[in-house]
């Protein structure tokens, strides 16, 4: 069972990253769920999701002890960096996480400036995806190619297959990032 | 293995799915998603779906197609649905099935928007004027859900009554897969108002109220004895028994495999009709448990009532109930485990 | 000469209504309306409630008694569902016009083909009386007991001819009344035109009917009539306020 927290500002694709990673494991056979932080928090501009899969099912779908925690702005890092499990991973957003990211010794932090990279790529709108793929690297749950096609299908059933050419670059350019 | 969808709109599809054709409501968070998926949907199979001027006027709009014969459905959240009793308890009282799905938002009055089991003795009692009940299902998945709203409105026709699908934020906004059964096709119901007058129609004056409120009493008790529902877990030894419905069913479903695991001779009872009670889950307990807890997504407690009243006509009515309540949230299985932990040590005190 | 006028069959029982009412007079015409259109076996009588609940035993024809206020919404789900059949919702000025005027608003607001008789009696006759909505200025009730105070309360509300003047797709409204043998006459009429209108899917139709309340304003019947005829016709005008685009 992987437990992981995707953090951000509104209007990032925070929750789509989620949906897409929750996806990726549907398409493996793995049980999955999403949950948005909902309600009164959610105004204000700060949005999270949820995702949860494995081989059994998931029982509490809401938040319990994140494994993987993806912070794509200060607050978000500074939110959840706590509630992140032991031996944990924490990936960043560096162009934008500027914050003092050194705070846990039992965590890795793994910082990817996806902002910068999607301008450079030209799909200004695709950081969100290239941190998919750097999720699905992490969680070790998913090949590249299960990740690429379980999103491209995703997109596909959502009548949004013109990015895919672009999602697919993103998506690899996040999976092969070396830190 | 199906897409993930969103639990809003599950619910949706199942209703259609089950045969509904017609549909009337009231935008509210965190249920809205329902009726704008129905918006699209249902004209497509050629059903109604009416955007009413309120949650009142909704049940209402509903009263008149229950009445046609129509199999019909609602949706709101809390405040809403309390809007919606004037409308419940007519319907309650003309014997008109519906099913109406509660998707809990926490809270009193208006309430808040974050997710919560706070609604759980107003929708078990009735909640209008008068002396009737609703069937309530609970489901803890969206598989579930899917499941109780055919089941739901297959109750309501055969009961002549309402069916309240009573399910929680935070299930109607999350997402997983789930599968669909086939659509069903539902004749309108025998005897129904179609303008031909071809069954006598009693007026309200002229009913005989006396014998039927004897009728809906016997209709109750027999509804009590046959259509139960739960899941349960380790009855046979446990030494403590969780109780948790909804989300919070699911949670402790994992917190007590998790504290077997540990060693923990600990059991489970998912309530899925919240009403009827089920009562027989409670007597299949081994008659050494040591006490209950009611892990609830409220901050008062309102199950907790429901579990020592039927402890108390069972051969466990010395046995104490606790209760964990965790408002504003699906309690984490760590919370549940520590406080069952609490618990054993003698650290929390009964509530009965 | 007197005539003998068939009682329609749908009205198989008697009506007790208080002498001098005008209810009873509504409810015959619409079952004769009902009938000449050979409507019987395919009408829906919707009910809110007031003193005109008394009716409902005595239709013989489908009906249902609705709540206070509601009957605009149940009749929309009637009709919804029975998309060919004459629905008529028979409602008072409290239940329409106070308790039920988001109801009533938003059934019309949507267009909805239904008709809607509303009996306006200057009052809630049923619960003994008191003001309602359409209560006349100066007019003493058992919540007005010094005369209605207009400064306070208001002024009394014109429905038809704010349906008339808000909803332009509105089929069919007109205001009648039961007090003389030529407005009876009138009002059948009215009556036929909005059946005919709801027949031809052109749309909502409301007719608001004066109706004297002799129980009530502590007049004789005649006093009554003679109230409507020289006091409530200048203020609430009798006749139609949208007539029907096809006939």
């Amino acid at each position: 069972m992987k437990e992981i927290l995707f953090a951000g500002l509104g209007g990032q694709g925070i929750l789509t990253s989620g949906l897409v990673i929750s996806q990726i494991a549907v398409s493996k056979d793995l049980n999955a769920t999403w949950i948005p932080q909902y309600g009164a928090a959610m105004r204000g501009g700060t949005a999270n999701c949820t995702v949860k899969f494995g081989n059994e099912m998931v029982y509490n779908p809401a938040q319990e002890e994140p494994d993987i925690l993806l912070a794509m702005n200060n607050p978000s890092f500074q939110k959840f960096v706590g509630m992140v499990a032991p031996g944990g991973t924490v990936v960043i957003d560096s162009s934008l996480v500027t914050c003092d990211t050194n705070v846990r010794e039992d965590i890795t932090v793994i910082g990817v400036p996806s902002s910068e990279m999607a301008i450079e790529m030209g799909h200004a709108k695709g950081a969100n995806i290239i941190m998919v793929g750097v999720i699905a690297n992490v969680s070790g749950d998913i090949t590249e190619e299960e990740g690429i096609s379980g999103m491209n299908e995703m997109f596909r059933k959502k009548g949004k297959s013109k990015f895919e050419e672009m999602n697919t670059k993103a998506f690899k350019l996040g999976y092969n990032f070396k830190k | 293995m199906e897409d993930m969808i969103k639990g809003n709109h599950a619910f949706a599809e199942a209703a259609i799915r089950a045969g509904a054709t017609f549909y009337a409501g009231y935008p509210i968070t965190p249920s809205s998603e329902i009726m704008e998926y129905l918006s699209v949907r249902l004209p497509e199979i050629g059903g109604v779906f009416i955007q009413a001027e309120s949650e009142g006027a909704s049940m209402n709009i509903l009263t008149g197609a229950s009445a046609s014969g129509v199999r019909c459905f609602t949706a709101s959240s809390s405040v809403g649905m309390t809007l919606k009793q004037e409308g419940i308890s007519h319907m309650a009282d003309s014997y008109l099935p519906f099913l109406a799905i509660n998707v809990v938002r926490y809270g009193t009055g208006l309430g808040t928007l974050d997710t919560g089991q706070s609604d759980y003795l107003r929708d078990t009692r009735g909640g209008g004027s008068g002396d009737y009940r609703t069937f309530v299902l609970s489901p803890y998945s969206l598989q579930e859900a899917v499941e109780l709203i055919d089941r739901g409105f297959e109750l309501a026709d055969k009961y002549g009554m309402g069916t309240i699908l009573h399910t929680e934020a935070a299930l109607g906004q999350m997402m997983e897969p789930c599968t669909f059964p086939e659509m069903k096709k539902v004749e309108r119901r025998h005897g129904s108002i179609d303008g031909t007058y071809s069954f006598e129609r009693i007026s309200p004056l002229y009913r005989d109220r006396l014998k039927e409120a004897i009728d809906e009493k016997a209709k109750y008790d027999s509804i009590k004895e046959n259509e139960q529902m739960w899941a349960e877990e380790s009855l046979e030894d446990a030494e403590y028994v969780i109780v948790a419905y909804g989300l919070a069913g699911r949670s402790a479903t994992g917190a007590v495999k998790q504290l077997r695991a540990e060693g923990h001779k600990v059991g489970l009872i998912r309530p899925i009709t919240l009403w009827p009670f089920p009562e027989k889950a409670f007597a299949k307990v081994n008659k050494d448990v040591k006490g209950f807890i009611s892990v609830e997504e409220n901050a008062t407690g309102q199950m907790v009532e429901d579990i020592a009243l039927t402890l108390k006509k069972s051969d466990k009515s010395s046995k104490p109930v606790y209760m964990f309540v965790d408002a504003f949230g699906v309690p984490t299985m760590k919370k549940i485990k520590a406080n069952f932990i609490r618990v054993k040590n003698g650290e929390i005190k009964e509530v009965y | 000469m007197a005539i003998a006028k068939k009682v329609p069959e749908m009205l198989s029982k008697q009506i007790s209504f208080c002498p001098g009412c005008g209810h009873g007079v509504v409810v015959r015409l619409l079952a004769e309306c009902v009938e000449e259109l050979k409507m019987e076996k395919n009408v829906i009588f919707n009910v809110g409630v007031g003193c005109y609940s008394l009716a409902t035993p005595s239709i013989e024809a489908d009906k249902f008694d609705t709540l206070h206020g509601r009957a605009s919404a149940v009749a929309t789900g009637f009709k919804r569902c029975n998309p060919d059949t004459l629905v008529i919702s028979y409602q008072g000025d409290g239940d329409a016009y106070s308790i039920g005027v988001g109801e009533s608003f938003s059934a019309a607001y949507r267009n909805e083909n239904i008709t809607v008789i509303t009996v306006n009696n200057t009052n809630y006759g049923m619960t003994g009386g008191q003001m309602s909505a359409t209560t006349m200025p100066g007019q003493k009730t058992t919540t007005s007991p010094h005369g209605r105070d207009c400064n306070t309360t208001g002024m009394p509300i014109k429905f038809p001819e704010m349906v008339a003047a808000t909803f332009p797709n509105a089929a069919y409204v007109a205001r009648g009344s039961v007090t003389t043998p030529k407005y009876v006459n009138q009002l059948k009429k009215y009556i036929l035109n909005a059946f005919k209108a709801q027949l031809n899917n052109e749309g909502y139709s409301l007719i608001e009917v004066l109706s004297p309340c002799p129980t009530n304003w502590k007049m004789t019947p005649l006093q009554s009539l003679e109230r409507i005829n020289k006091e409530l016709v200048d203020y609430y005008p009798l006749g139609e306020f949208k007539t029907r685009k096809e006939k």
